[in-house]
């Protein structure tokens, strides 16, 4: 009892663990079954994309499908589609663990998932019909909007109701990145939403607005819930507490005061005022100090526990997840600095960058929390322990290569575009070996989450009582509940 | 235009900027930064301790070992 | 307990408001009060888009360029976008005051069209270049926008509406499968002529360099 912080609230006991994870069986398996749907959607339509920038014709002639259309599908649907489920299903299932509650309002939470995804699908079907708004990021139709945003309020609203009857007397760091993500995303949504597709902003105002919130949505919404996750597993798998609670205040509020300004890095060069390029690259370099931060507090609690990547799914993932973090965000500072962006900007660099950060760092933390949660969800295992090992080889893999491929290329392009004597078409030639580099990470990122999808279809089908040796169900007292059971239906076969 | 802009972010730089300052100081009042290790080890229990792993490849716990204390 | 955590809450919520303050609200009241300038022979530069121009845009923005070309000229030094003439100044705010959305774009995977109307002002170049872009640039990627014309065969009668000066004749070696004519349709039409029309080469007092 020493050992822990688990003072019981004088209103009642907390919530055993097993009872939370089954109150939230439901709610966060349909959560995390739309966000691999999704994720499948999208890489489709980004397997499309990618191949249509190397080879124009293929599925050529069709205007539902140009690039100019099924680009944007790949983002909405992977950002929104895949990011917005994934990091709510964790946000619901951390924030209920971490407040020893069980989830409330669990069919207001199903109903608001299952809105949620019919406002992705409508918004990608009316881009995929011309219906796109023409903004960055935000191109669903403002028919497919509101269906985005009122799950979230239910969100919202469940994810404080957990909060403010919580049993646990500690709020740890994790809650205070969710319950940021809770405040943050619904503003940005709104104020850009209004800024935008609303009008009410023009010009070159409503363009830093609109990368104000294209940015946001990367530093506000899925770096912290990923961030929240990292701090919960790592700990958590390892069985030793974070190494310095101290840093993780610090990097907490200074992300939250920097990441909300680097948004304009993204307008480099453009027709704006010096102020609004210099406050994002400003805003973007300072978020060395949250960075480095976090990333010593998730470092060094590893230091001494390496060996353990052999062993837990959860945790080359996690581990994954934050060192990417680390190299990624270095990575981008860095390539807001003017003297970067003279080359990068316009370029495969960017495409890179994104995609090292979301697929190298958001990507596998969320996988990570699918892998340590679903089985306690659905109290079965995961069926293949080699189809877990294929899609986190694939990820490391084909994340590697893209983000090689596209920021090596992308730093040619743009030296080349900065040499008025090399004619264009030489530099679209020159890109285009690495268009299909391109194609092939993505290919192998696919066959990845094809091997996540065939264990996750497997482990949410019903119970059958098998198992040689407790895996997950590990503790003494679960073990022997299992074979109290176990005998009980040999017993009745008989 | 551009002066009322102006005072307009200082205004607004100044009461946010006084507020945070305000809130620092409020929580170091309330106790927040005394012990925090404490909460480090608020994700730990009697059923899964300090040194417990608790994730493995399907198929793969030892399960006795797992009790082990991490060095 | 809770008060902890309405401070807790306050602080984050502080955190956005400076940053809608700073990146939403404040750039929106220095720019709106951008007037067009008036140009020696009485019209006004830039002017709001309307009739063909402004239902090209709109073609423009349901075709998704912006993904593949950007609208803004660097300034001279940084970058070679004016050597490679895609402008003959850097681009200002007051170029974009009546671009609703504006279409600035992030990716050049194909050149800048800031002015591509003072670089290309021919027609006939961007009825080819659209329909088959291997016609104008061999070895581009963009895509081909035949759905915005009509293909004629020879001995082929005009579509409706359409007059013979719409006629666009493809050069004989690169025609394929026996297409020798296009004729742009309403939303290609209203494209090119969108495309003609951009063009941000006026001289700006606030773009002097």
């Amino acid at each position: 009892m020493s050992d822990t912080a688990l003072e019981l609230n004088p209103q009642g006991e907390a919530v055993s663990r097993i009872e939370v994870d089954q109150s939230a069986e439901w709610v966060v398996t349909i959560y995390w079954a739309s966000s691999l749907f999704w994720l499948l959607m999208a890489t489709l339509a980004g397997l499309i994309s990618s191949a249509k920038l190397h080879s124009p014709d293929f599925l050529g002639g069709m205007e539902w499908l140009t690039f100019g259309r099924i680009r944007p599908v790949h983002w909405d649907t992977a950002i929104y589609g895949f990011g917005g489920t994934a990091a709510s299903g964790t946000l619901l299932w951390l924030q209920a663990r971490l407040c020893q509650t069980r989830i409330p309002f669990p069919k207001l939470l199903i109903a608001g998932g299952i809105i949620f995804n019919v406002g992705v699908l409508l918004g990608s079907i009316g881009v995929l019909m011309g219906q796109s708004t023409g903004v960055e990021t935000l191109e669903f139709p403002l028919y497919a909007m509101p269906l985005l945003v009122i799950p979230y309020v239910f969100i919202v609203i469940a994810n404080f109701r957990m909060y403010f009857t919580r049993r646990s007397s500690h709020t740890y760091v994790s809650q205070w990145y969710l319950m940021a993500v809770t405040i943050w995303f619904p503003i940005l949504v709104v104020a850009a939403e209004a800024s935008t597709n609303l009008g009410a902003v023009d010009g070159v105002a409503q363009a830093v607005a609109n990368w104000w919130y294209g940015h946001n949505v990367v530093g506000l919404f899925a770096t912290p819930t990923a961030i929240a996750a990292a701090y919960y597993l790592i700990p958590k798998v390892i069985g030793k507490p974070i190494h310095s609670y101290h840093l993780s205040l610090l990097g907490f509020w200074s992300n939250a005061i920097f990441y909300n300004w680097a948004g304009t890095h993204h307008l480099t060069g453009g027709p704006l005022p010096a102020w609004t390029i210099t406050v994002g690259v400003v805003g973007s370099m300072m978020m060395f100090i949250p960075v480095i931060t976090i990333g010593i507090n998730h470092h060094m609690t590893m230091l001494g526990s390496f060996h353990l990547l052999k062993t837990s799914p959860t945790l080359r993932f996690a581990v994954m997840g934050s060192m990417v973090y680390t190299l990624a965000s270095f990575q981008g500072s860095l390539e807001s600095l003017r003297s970067h962006q003279e080359i990068t900007h316009f370029t495969h660099y960017t495409i890179g960058h994104v995609h090292f950060g979301m697929y190298g760092f958001f990507a596998p933390l969320m996988f990570a929390m699918m892998y340590y949660a679903m089985p306690r969800l659905t109290g079965n295992e995961w069926s293949s322990a080699r189809l877990i090992r294929i899609h986190f080889w694939c990820t490391l893999f084909g994340t590697a290569l893209y983000a090689g491929a596209m920021c090596w290329a992308g730093i040619r392009q743009g030296q080349m575009m900065n040499d008025p004597a090399i004619p264009f078409l030489n530099i679209v030639a020159f890109t285009k070996p690495y268009l299909w580099l391109r194609t092939i990470a993505g290919l192998i990122l696919f066959s990845g989450t094809i091997a996540f999808l065939i264990n996750f279809i497997r482990i949410v089908q019903p119970h059958k009582l098998r198992f040689v040796t407790p895996t997950l169900l590990n503790t003494e007292r679960d073990y022997k509940m299992l074979l109290k059971k176990e005998s009980e239906l040999k017993h009745n076969d008989k | 235009m551009m002066f009322y802009v102006f005072i307009f972010i200082w205004a607004f730089a100044l009461i946010a900027g006084v507020t945070m300052v305000w809130l620092l100081a409020w929580a170091i009042k309330q106790g927040e930064f005394k012990n925090l290790r404490q909460g480090a080890r608020s994700i730990f229990d009697d059923e899964e301790p300090v040194g417990m792993v608790t994730d493995y490849f399907p198929g793969e716990a030892p399960l006795m070992k797992q009790l082990e204390v991490q060095r | 307990m809770t008060s902890r955590n309405i401070g807790l809450a306050l602080g984050i919520f502080l955190t956005i408001a400076a940053s809608v303050t700073g990146l939403v609200i404040v750039p929106n009241w220095q720019f709106r009060e951008l007037q067009p300038v008036k140009k020696a022979d009485g019209t006004q530069y830039p002017v709001p888009y309307f009739g063909e121009q402004l239902k090209g845009r709109g073609v423009y923005i349901d075709q998704g360029c912006i993904y593949c070309h950007t609208q803004q000229i660097r300034m001279k030094g940084y970058g070679a976008d004016i050597r490679r003439n895609w402008g003959t100044r850097r681009s200002v705010p007051r170029d974009y005051i009546f671009e609703k959305p504006h279409q600035l774009g992030t990716q050049r995977t194909g050149p800048d069209l800031a002015s591509i109307g003072s670089r290309q002002p021919s027609a006939v170049w961007h009825a080819l270049h659209l329909y088959n872009p291997q016609i104008t640039s061999p070895g581009s990627t963009m895509p081909r926008f035949n759905y915005l014309f009509t293909e004629m065969k020879d001995g082929d009668a005009l579509p409706a509406g359409a007059f013979p000066a719409d006629v666009v004749k493809i050069p004989a070696p690169l025609q394929t499968n026996g297409i020798t004519q296009l004729v742009p349709n309403d939303r290609g039409k209203a494209l090119i002529e969108y495309l003609r029309g951009l063009n941000k080469t006026f001289p700006l007092p606030e773009a002097a360099q």
